[in-house]
């Protein structure tokens, strides 16, 4: 394996924690805006989200470091082709955070909570929105034979294709936030109100296997070079997705809250890698790889080091951090 | 008719009005950012030795603060790394593979920093004492880690090394020596030392305001108490180390040097302009004083070494906007020097009585000095970064061809000006609210109020 396919898939590991971590907090926000007026489940999803979210959320600035750095033609040509989409997506990115921190603070008074809340549950939805849709643009123009004279395809993020990634990305965003909602709900015994989250869970997983199983004929008719992927190199994430949903369901049905919540993870991760293998080694459009865009072997053995430091220092840190969350509370003594 | 107001300014100066502005409002968080920790650790640590509940209120204050600080400079940071492809997409296929060393190891800094925030703040009811206090000590350490990696990308920007142009191609890296170039250590010392000393003199004023309101209680007193002992050690080191900045600058940056010093024609053996505002229509002698051969001194070792004019430069490569650049870097020196003058004036006093001086002028000067010192570290930032124009790399590459070719730049610079507005109210409006919350875990009597 060459050095930028190493780094190639560090970032593949990194973009697929950012989905699955920041996605559940993403979908936490979703579930926060259907709960409207119903307190009890907010508490639920807030208590979820709590202090993890801004460490999940350094998964997305952790890949984009890695793709400025290694492969920095590539990302400069994104960021050109997907001015209006990622800069969307960045909007709700920010208010949604900023959304969440203030709510949070003890001193907002309950209306301007609520606003908040909407306004946090909005962001929530557009952002995995926009991410799917430039995934699935992206995969849709990865061997595309029109190319501009920059090199790069136009890249069709509104397109029917785009709009059915958009979708099942918000799909699984909620039907991840679900199951953990709901498993910490029932470990705390407050079972009725983890009902509400699992018809929440189903609800969601039913329109993730519907998309999953429309994704190949939607590419067959409107993105032909992604159903060859599909049918190719991809099916085997492709059967492993649609199967993990299935049980997802399965067990979600069922009341297997642990297991449901782990096939959902692997649903999720499929789909990334799907969408990995359906383009790779293609970064952006036909001509940008991860050979050809790749920076100076020097930078790319740099980067290698820098990451591997990350991942050394960042699991055992990652890990007391969901250590000390668990815990219960002290006695208070204020 | 472009319902726009701001889509009429011109592509580039739209993009770096954008980066300029994302990067203004940051700051503002990130000096806080790398400041509080050091400040909530020495509080906490205050509360474990001696027991003392007035401690613990200031850190358990001070972290509440922090939280919302944190939340929004996350956001903004977040902004910026995405602003980097949007708007200087041409710069970073560039100098992407030069600086991701120092980026890459940010991104670490960054994680541990995020991480331990969430156990430092959800840990107060969950951790013992000690324990929580230790877990403030990885938030301060890579707090300054995260500024020190990303300002010597900036040095780096400033001075490039590390790299060598082959038929328009970026070969030969060698991320070590251009993260480490010569800008490196004096750059990144004064960052850090800026953020310390503008959170410690950012304290020292809201307990300055609150005791010209009349509350003169032991928690007032020793926030500011604290917090001006930090500065007294600070302000003297951070003008030595702007001096020596300003010998980097000098060695490499000859167009900027001119620009921060005024200096229009080459002069042997110059004077250093002290004062000398750049008002327009008048040559830059406003309130001008000249101290002989002091400029070439400072700047070169030497009283007789030349110094460059802005004149003997390619007008293509005159820094455009010098007259600001020179206003930026007289606000900032003035305030320093006035920093450095209130900290001794504030300890000369206090040795004397035991509490330090409370009369009401005091008092106003910490006040102001609190939003002045924050002040200095944006205008010291904008002299780095005007300073360097032309160049977004210096000498070797223009900012003109750094900017996306992708249009829209006037409609998303005046959507972000108007996300910042909105962000800045809200954050302001919710830090009033907890510092208008009662302080919990006191007895009303150390609070001592009438
Ligand atoms: C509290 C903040 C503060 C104070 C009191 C000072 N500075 Fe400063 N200065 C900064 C905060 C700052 C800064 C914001 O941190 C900058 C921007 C870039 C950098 O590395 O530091 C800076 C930049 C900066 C530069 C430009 C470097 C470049 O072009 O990159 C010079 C020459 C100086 N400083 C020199 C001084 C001198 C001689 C001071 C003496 C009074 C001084 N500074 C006080
Ligand atoms: C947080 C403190 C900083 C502030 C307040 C700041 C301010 C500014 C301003 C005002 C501009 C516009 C300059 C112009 O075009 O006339 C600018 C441009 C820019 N800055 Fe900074 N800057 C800061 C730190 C940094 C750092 C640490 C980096 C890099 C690692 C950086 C990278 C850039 C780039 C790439 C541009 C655009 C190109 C250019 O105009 O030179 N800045 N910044
Ligand atoms: C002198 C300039 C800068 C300093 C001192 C600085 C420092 C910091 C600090 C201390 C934080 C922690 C957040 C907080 O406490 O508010 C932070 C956050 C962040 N900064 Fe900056 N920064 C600077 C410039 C930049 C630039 C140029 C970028 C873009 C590449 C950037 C990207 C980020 C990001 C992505 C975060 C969020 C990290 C997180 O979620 O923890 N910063 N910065």
């Amino acid at each position: 394996m060459s050095l930028a396919a190493v780094i190639a898939t560090l970032l593949g590991v990194s973009l697929t924690a950012y989905a699955l971590f920041a996605g559940a907090d993403f979908g936490a926000g979703i579930l926060d805006l259907l709960a409207a007026d119903r307190g009890a489940d907010r508490g639920a999803i807030a208590a979820s989200i709590g202090p993890v979210w801004e460490a999940n959320h350094v998964w997305l600035i952790f890949s984009i470091t890695i793709l400025f750095s290694a492969f920095p033609v590539a990302f400069s040509a994104l960021g050109t082709a997907l001015l209006a989409p990622l800069t969307v997506a960045l909007v709700a990115i920010v208010l949604r955070s900023v959304a969440l921190g203030l709510r949070g603070s003890p001193a907002t008074p309950v209306r301007i909570q609520v606003r908040l809340s909407r306004l946090f549950g909005a962001a929530s939805f557009v952002a995995p929105l926009a991410f799917g849709a430039v995934a699935g643009a992206l995969a849709e123009v990865s061997s595309s034979s029109n190319v501009t004279a920059s090199g790069v395809p136009h890249i069709p993020w509104t397109g029917a294709f785009a709009l059915l990634t958009g979708l099942l990305a918000v799909g699984l965003c909620a039907q991840l936030a679900s199951t953990f909602v709901a498993l910490g709900l029932v470990r705390s015994q407050e079972r009725r109100l983890a009902e509400r989250f699992r018809l929440r869970g189903l609800q969601s997983g039913v329109g993730v296997l519907l998309l999953g199983l429309a994704a190949p004929a939607v590419a067959a008719i409107s993105a032909p070079t992604v159903w060859h992927k599909l049918v190719g190199p991809a099916l085997p994430l492709l059967i492993v997705g649609v199967g993990a949903e299935a049980l997802s369901l399965l067990t979600l049905w069922r009341r297997h809250y642990r297991l449901a919540r782990g096939a959902c993870l692997i649903t999720a991760a499929a789909v990334m890698w799907g969408w990995f293998v359906s383009q790779a080694p293609h970064l952006i459009g036909p001509r940008l790889t991860i050979h050809t865009a790749a920076a100076t072997h020097a930078a790319l053995v740099s980067i290698a080091i820098a990451g591997g430091i990350v991942l050394l220092l960042v699991l055992p840190a990652m890990y007391l951090l969901f250590a000390v969350f668990a815990r219960p509370e002290l006695e208070v003594t204020e | 008719m472009n319902p726009l107001p701001l889509a009429a300014i011109s592509h580039l100066t739209a993009g770096r009005s954008q980066i300029g502005t994302s990067l203004s409002f940051h700051l503002f968080f990130a000096v806080l950012g790398v400041g509080l920790p050091l400040m909530m650790l020495v509080a906490e640590g205050m509360h474990l030795r001696t027991g003392d509940p007035v401690w613990r209120a200031l850190a358990r204050r001070w972290s509440k603060v922090f939280a919302v600080l944190f939340a929004v400079g996350a956001a903004s940071g977040t902004i910026i790394s995405f602003e980097l492809g949007l708007l200087f997409p041409r710069f970073m296929a560039y100098a992407g593979g030069i600086i991701g060393l120092p980026f890459s190891l940010e991104g670490a800094a960054f994680f541990i920093e995020a991480i331990f925030v969430g156990i430092y703040l959800y840990g107060w009811n969950r951790l013992s004492p000690r324990v929580h206090w230790l877990s403030g000590i990885p938030i301060a350490i890579s707090a300054v880690a995260s500024a020190f990696f990303i300002v010597t990308a900036n040095a780096w920007m400033n001075v490039p090394r590390g790299f060598q142009i082959v038929h328009g191609r970026v070969t030969h890296v060698d991320p070590l020596a251009a993260m480490f170039n010569p800008a490196w250590a004096t750059e990144t010392s004064h960052m850090v030392f800026g953020a310390y000393l503008a959170t410690a003199f950012g304290i020292a004023a809201v307990y300055a305001v609150g005791m010209l309101r009349g509350r003169r209680d032991a928690y007032h007193r020793k926030a500011i108490a604290v917090a001006l002992s930090m500065a007294a050690i600070l302000a003297p080191l951070q003008v030595a180390v702007g001096d020596l900045l300003g010998r980097t600058v000098a060695n490499h940056q000859p167009a900027t040097l001119a620009a921060i010093e005024g200096v229009t024609h080459t002069e042997r053996g110059a004077g250093l302009n002290v004062g000398g505002f750049p008002l327009p229509g008048h040559n830059g002698d406003v309130l001008n004083v000249k101290v002989p051969h002091l400029l070439s001194l400072l700047a070169f070792d030497n009283p007789k070494a030349p110094v460059r004019g802005l004149d003997t430069f390619p007008k293509a490569d005159r820094t455009p906007l010098a007259p600001y650049v020179r206003l930026a870097f007289i606000g900032m020196v003035g305030i320093g020097t006035g920093l450095v003058a209130l900290s001794l004036w504030y300890w000369l006093r206090r040795r004397r009585g035991s509490n330090g001086p409370e009369d009401r002028v005091t008092l106003m000067a910490i006040a102001a000095a609190g939003p002045a010192a924050f002040v200095a570290n944006e205008l010291g930032w904008l002299v780095s970064e005007l300073g360097r124009q032309p160049w977004i790399v210096y000498g070797v590459f223009r900012t003109s061809s750094g900017i996306t070719t992708s249009p829209g730049l006037g409609a998303t610079f005046t959507a972000f000006t108007l996300l910042y507005v909105g962000l800045t109210a809200l954050t302001l409006w919710s830090v009033r609210r907890i510092a208008s919350t009662p302080v919990e875990g006191l007895p009303t009597a150390a609070l001592g109020v009438a």
